[in-house]
């Protein structure tokens, strides 16, 4: 079988297995050859727990270039395409101690790997060794320099708020959605109302008229999709409205009806009209309601759109 | 006796000088500033905490502010901007710098910053800041050249227009020295 994978010439497993080192090697003399390797790590707490959203900052001991990173749920943390050299590492987190480390070494070979365990809050603090290497300009001091709780700001101040910024970013997810789809729903709108004096009126023929009734029912579909994910969009605890969002929600209050009474109106148009009569009673409000609704779902558009 | 008068001045004065000072931060305004193809906006923030300690003639100073205290007069617009600065991940931007203590009494200085913002630090080189002391109080004002990139923020985008990749953030700051 073995063989078999690597043919049947005598010599050939030799040749195979060269050929997987070769492919092992590989990935190791690409990052050598590009001069980058790969800093990584845990964070954990005195009691072995992952520290999550911790700030590991990793400065170059050779040009001082900055890059930072922040730990995982399971406390990792991973820098890839580094340049190789001397890095000084700072890991930060609220409710924690910070803590400066000697220089780690990305030699490009393997993965380099730094494991830290942080203890809990109190202001910078300095491994030994350390203060004759931290020659950056705007290095603050470690037996000086102000922390957060210096500034009177609490642990749940500074805690990060993963369910929360979890929300946030459904949220944005949803508008986004609502907000393309109004803009889509647009294009249908804006030809429904033109044809609209076509599809009645004196008019005879019923080309425009069916054309009207199914721009209309798509602009109805996808307004109601535009609508489902702005009503669906969740909702941020303790944010009070301000400003131009105000003004578009009020017209919703307009055009919602509107996108609900308009089709009906239309339908009792449509059948007056088959029926060879001139549209009368509340169907004849068909044509008002429908400006009055695309003009306040355009004037919602805008509201948010354009700085007035 | 004058022997004794040099032992009481030398005691007196030299903790004076050898003690820590303290810069507080007494009141701020710190201004973002976002351009966007149909309009621009600001987010503003009177938020700011700050405090500097001085030792051997060299101040380590550190800024922070909420990110969820800027106020752009739409909720909106601000929900949107801590969602992309994933500000309920990392509510506080922070700005450390170190000044000589002398810097107080020019009328400019070019302070290294180095911020922390959305998960990510940045430096800046050489900031511009005016100075302004008057009555025991030290007036900064500057602007700070951020960008999106410099912390791995994707341009939020209005109508499928992203935003400018620069948000300048225009500092005004009063200190008391302590």
């Amino acid at each position: 079988m073995l063989r078999n994978a690597f043919g049947n010439r005598p010599g050939a497993i030799p040749f195979g297995l060269a050929i997987c080192l070769l492919l092992q090697l590989v990935p190791s003399l690409i990052a050598q050859t590009a001069g980058m390797g790969v800093l990584t790590g845990r964070i954990v707490d005195s009691s072995g727990n992952p520290v999550a959203n911790a700030t590991v900052t990793v400065t170059s001991v050779d040009n001082g270039q900055v890059r930072s990173a922040t730990t995982g749920t399971d406390g990792s943390y991973r820098f890839d395409d580094l340049p190789l050299g001397s890095y000084r590492m700072k890991l930060e987190a609220a409710g924690f101690q910070t803590l400066e480390i000697p220089p780690a070494t990305v030699d490009g070979t393997k993965p380099s790997v730094v494991d830290e365990k942080l203890q809990a809050s109190a202001p910078t603090t300095t491994k030994p060794g350390l203060e004759q290497q931290d020659n950056l300009p705007n290095a603050p001091s470690s037996s000086t320099a102000p922390s957060l709780s210096d500034l009177g700001l609490t642990p749940e101040q500074t805690q990060g708020n993963a369910r929360e910024q979890a929300l946030l970013d459904k949220r944005t997810h949803m508008l986004k959605i609502h907000q393309r789809m109004g803009l889509i729903t647009t294009i249908p709108l804006i030809a429904t109302v033109i044809l609209g004096p076509g599809a009645g009126g004196k008019s005879e023929g019923t080309v425009t008229r069916d054309l009207h009734v199914a721009l209309g029912a798509l602009t109805g579909d996808l307004y109601g999709i535009t609508a489902y994910y702005a009503i669906r969009a969740p909702r941020i605890p303790g944010t009070k409205k301000r400003g131009p969002i105000k003004f578009h929600e009020a017209m919703a209050w307009i055009h919602g009806p509107g996108m609900i009474a308009t089709p009906i109106l239309g339908i009792m148009a449509f059948d007056q009209k088959n029926k060879g009569e001139k549209v009368h009673g509340a169907a004849s409000a068909h044509g008002p309601v429908a400006i009055v609704t695309a003009g306040a779902f355009g004037a919602a558009l805008l509201s948010v759109s354009v700085k007035f | 006796m004058n022997k004794k008068i040099l032992i009481v001045f030398l005691l007196v004065t030299l903790p004076a000088f050898a003690a820590d000072s303290q810069w507080v931060l007494k009141q701020s305004t710190l201004t973002y500033h976002v351009s966007h193809p149909l309009h621009e906006s600001e987010g503003v923030s009177h938020a700011a905490r700050g405090k500097g300690v001085c030792h051997d003639g060299q101040c380590d100073f550190l800024i922070a502010v909420a990110v969820k205290s800027f106020d752009s007069g739409d909720s909106n617009r601000d929900l949107h901007m801590v969602q992309v600065t994933r500000g309920a991940e990392f509510p506080i931007v922070t700005v450390r710098t170190r000044l000589p203590e002398s810097a107080a009494s020019s009328a400019t200085i070019n302070a290294d910053l180095e911020i922390q913002f959305a998960g990510q630090t940045a430096q800046y080189k050489k900031v511009p800041f005016k100075v302004e002391t008057q009555g025991g109080e030290t007036h900064i004002t500057g602007t700070i050249p951020a960008t999106l990139t410099d912390f791995k923020i994707d341009p939020p985008s209005l109508l499928t227009m992203p935003v400018k990749n620069e948000i300048p953030v225009r500092v005004d700051m009063i200190w008391r020295s302590q």
